[in-house]
């Protein structure tokens, strides 16, 4: 039986693209490419192999961002995603996770009916891993976080949870939120005939007028998060010196000599 | 019914001008790229010479996809302790056309935009695997095994060919139709480049094809140096056949041999490397008669359409102008079943300088890649030149005599130099 499947997902720079100004040592995100968060791919990848498995499930893919954002729905839906919508308004700018999760959660709402939201662990680019949760508590859902495996099976959503001492499987009754980890999987590439579908599909665009949410509620108005200063860390120039191979013993000798190094027996 | 009126594979300038102009009369055009964005994986020397690109772009000059404007064009020859150039500027480089030094990653991703802009549909980040064929007849592209249909393909997928070759249109190339070049990208301010080049501004750069002739082994290689507005694009064109033969020469040493160059080193100082790459250059152009068959053409690189005589190294101009050619075969025949119309093609390249210089200049690899041009020339100028220009209190000689006694102390006969002067003349 088919599902209903939502995932979540936010544009980022590519972090291999992101430069440091040499001046200010700020992040020049401007000269990189944006791409899906690499665990929103994974987020993806999760649902389109329970849609594999489980024909005539359906997948939308939603994020909140500026209008470039449309390449990133687009890339998913050339990888086998079947709606994307993509929600912007000016009224958004500025926003923290947690609007961020209530207007991915009014959204929801106002699409309706679903079984499972998947969603990334966290972003690269502010690696808060907020929103998922966040969006599973406005909808007051049951959620599974840390998931490196997750499967439909009988009714129910199974997850693996990866935990520092080994790996809790879950069981959850749909509806349900699941974020996932970057190890979870291989996401698939987009192929040809799905991308050329996907381009003449085109994306979704909803506003603020569309869900049901106050201005005041969304973007920097509706962020309790206050940036209080932000400084730069200077790198520590450090001292480096030259051995030759048949200098261990001086090279030991100096190790020794700065404390890097001490000889004793516990 | 196909899904496409035309494919275009690949997003450099053949495939874009193709699309552009395709777009541009409604045409339903798919534009596929392997590198996302589109054409970021492109390679070349780095000058789009001659205003071809005007046909598809009227305001492509207003571009700020275009570094320099050159206006010091050398053609230069190197010994391992000299330096012989010809170092031509001119003010009338404006009024008669020159070229532009191009960095292809962002200039060919501005094209590929542009045909977006025109209305094709571009697709990136995704290879074609090999063409759809009924017969003999091209009728789409085929990836993951997934069918997209198009009345017509226009290939363009660069030098190396791999669909044409796997899908049977075109025969493996011989390495000694092929060149290896290696470039680097050289980051530095744009004053100094303006300054180290003597250039007259910061909108001017200067181009020179360089034969390296210090380098041992018997291998032939040439080189560029192109100046870019805050950079320099420096490179060696190697013969295939050459590095085949000697296993020890690697492409890399002699890119840096060139760099490392007395005379070339100082024009790079303190410049970062910021992008190397390699590219396959073909050498001899394909036959007319191959480059279009029943529901496609083939354009650009892939058809071999670059020339070089040692003086120029074109590629880009003529890629733009067979792509052009293509779409409007295209777009003159549209609509008619006969393979033959795809004749078209060829015969309207063969109005254009494109295959016209491809004639002229037919046989001139002879020429470029000779060892007078390599080892004889670089050693007798040098020898020459030290002669003329010393005085280490000898009696002075003619001129003549001069180059009588280096000849015959670089074992050139006397008829043989009569001979290659004349191919020279002849060929270049």
């Amino acid at each position: 039986m088919g599902l209903e499947i939502i995932v979540m997902i936010k544009q980022v720079p590519d972090s291999s693209e992101v430069v440091i100004d040499p001046v200010t040592f700020t992040l020049n995100r401007g000269a990189a490419r944006n791409v899906i968060n690499p665990a929103d791919e994974n987020a993806i990848e999760q649902a389109l192999l329970i849609k594999d498995k489980n024909p005539g499930t359906n997948i939308t893919v939603i994020t909140m961002g500026p209008p470039f954002a449309e390449t990133a729905l687009l890339d998913c839906m050339s990888r086998g995603v079947d709606r994307a919508i993509l929600v912007t308004d000016r009224a958004f700018a500025g926003a923290d996770t947690y609007p961020t999760g209530l207007t991915l959660a009014a959204t929801i709402t106002k699409i309706g009916k679903f079984d499972i939201i998947y969603a990334g662990e966290e972003s690269t680019d502010s690696s808060t891993g907020h929103v998922g949760p966040g969006v599973a508590e406005f909808l007051g859902i049951e959620q599974a976080s840390y998931t490196s495996n997750s499967w439909a099976e009988d009714g129910y959503v199974f997850a693996e949870r990866q935990l520092e001492d080994g790996v809790e499987t879950i069981k959850m009754e749909p509806p349900c939120l699941i974020t996932v980890l970057t190890n979870a999987n291989m996401p698939r590439e987009a192929t040809l005939r799905k991308k050329i579908d996907a381009m003449k599909k085109g994306i979704e665009t909803w506003t603020l007028a569309n869900i049901d949410l106050q201005p005041d509620w969304v973007g920097l108005k509706g962020s309790p998060t206050v940036v209080k200063s932000m400084r730069t860390i200077n790198e520590k120039k450090r001292e480096g010196k030259k051995f030759n191979v048949d200098e261990m013993d001086k090279f030991v000798d100096e190790l020794v000599e700065k404390g890097i190094l001490t000889f004793g027996v516990d | 019914m196909s899904e496409f009126d035309v494919i275009v594979v690949g997003a450099g300038p053949a495939g874009s001008a193709a699309a552009i102009r395709l777009a541009s009369a409604k045409a339903n055009v798919l534009l596929i790229d392997r590198a996302d964005p589109p054409g970021s994986k492109n390679v070349s020397g780095g000058v789009l010479w001659g205003d071809s690109l005007g046909q598809v772009i009227p305001d492509w000059e207003k571009s700020n996809m275009l570094e320099r404007y050159i206006e010091a064009k050398g053609v230069t020859f190197l010994t391992k302790d000299s330096k012989i150039a010809l170092d031509f500027r001119s003010t009338k480089f404006g009024e008669v056309r020159s070229g532009y030094t191009v960095l292809r990653t962002k200039f060919d991703a501005w094209l590929a935009k542009k045909a977006k802009d025109a209305g094709a549909m571009v697709v990136s980040g995704v290879t074609v695997d090999k063409l759809a064929m009924e017969g003999n007849k091209v009728t789409g592209v085929i990836q993951n095994d997934e069918v997209v249909t198009a009345d017509t393909v226009i290939l363009a997928e660069g030098a190396n060919s791999r669909i044409a070759i796997d899908s049977g249109l075109k025969k493996k190339s011989d390495d000694r139709h092929m060149a290896i070049s290696v470039k680097e990208v050289i980051k530095l301010p744009e004053k100094t480049i303006t300054e180290r080049f003597n250039l007259t501004n910061a909108k001017r750069g200067y181009a020179s094809e360089y034969v390296l002739g210090f380098l041992e082994g018997g291998v032939k290689a040439g080189g560029f140096l192109y100046t870019n507005r805050e950079s320099i694009s420096i490179g060696a064109v190697i013969s295939m056949e050459d590095l085949r033969k000697n296993n020890q020469t690697y492409s890399y040493d002699i890119i840096e041999q060139f760099k490392e160059h007395p005379f070339i080193a100082p024009l790079l100082a303190d410049g970062r490397v910021e992008e190397y790459s390699a590219h396959l250059v073909p050498e001899a152009g394909l036959s007319v008669d191959s480059i279009y068959g029943d529901g496609y053409m083939i354009a650009g690189d892939a058809a071999g359409l670059t020339f070089s005589n040692g003086l120029v190294l074109q590629g880009m101009n003529y890629a733009i102008v067979s792509g052009i050619g293509a779409a409007d075969s295209y777009l003159a025949t549209k609509g008619s079943t006969s393979p033959e119309r795809f004749e078209l093609y060829r015969d309207s390249l063969k109005k254009t300088f494109v295959l016209k210089d491809m004639n002229t200049f037919k046989g001139s690899d002879k020429v470029t890649w000779s060892e007078t041009i390599h080892n004889t020339v670089p050693a007798m100028a040098e020898e020459i030149m030290l002669n003329i220009f010393s005085e280490n209190g000898e009696p002075k000689k003619h001129l003549s005599k001069i180059v009588v006694e280096s000849a015959l102390k670089n074992k050139q006969r006397r008829k043989d130099m009569i001979v290659d002067m004349y191919r020279m003349m002849r060929r270049l």
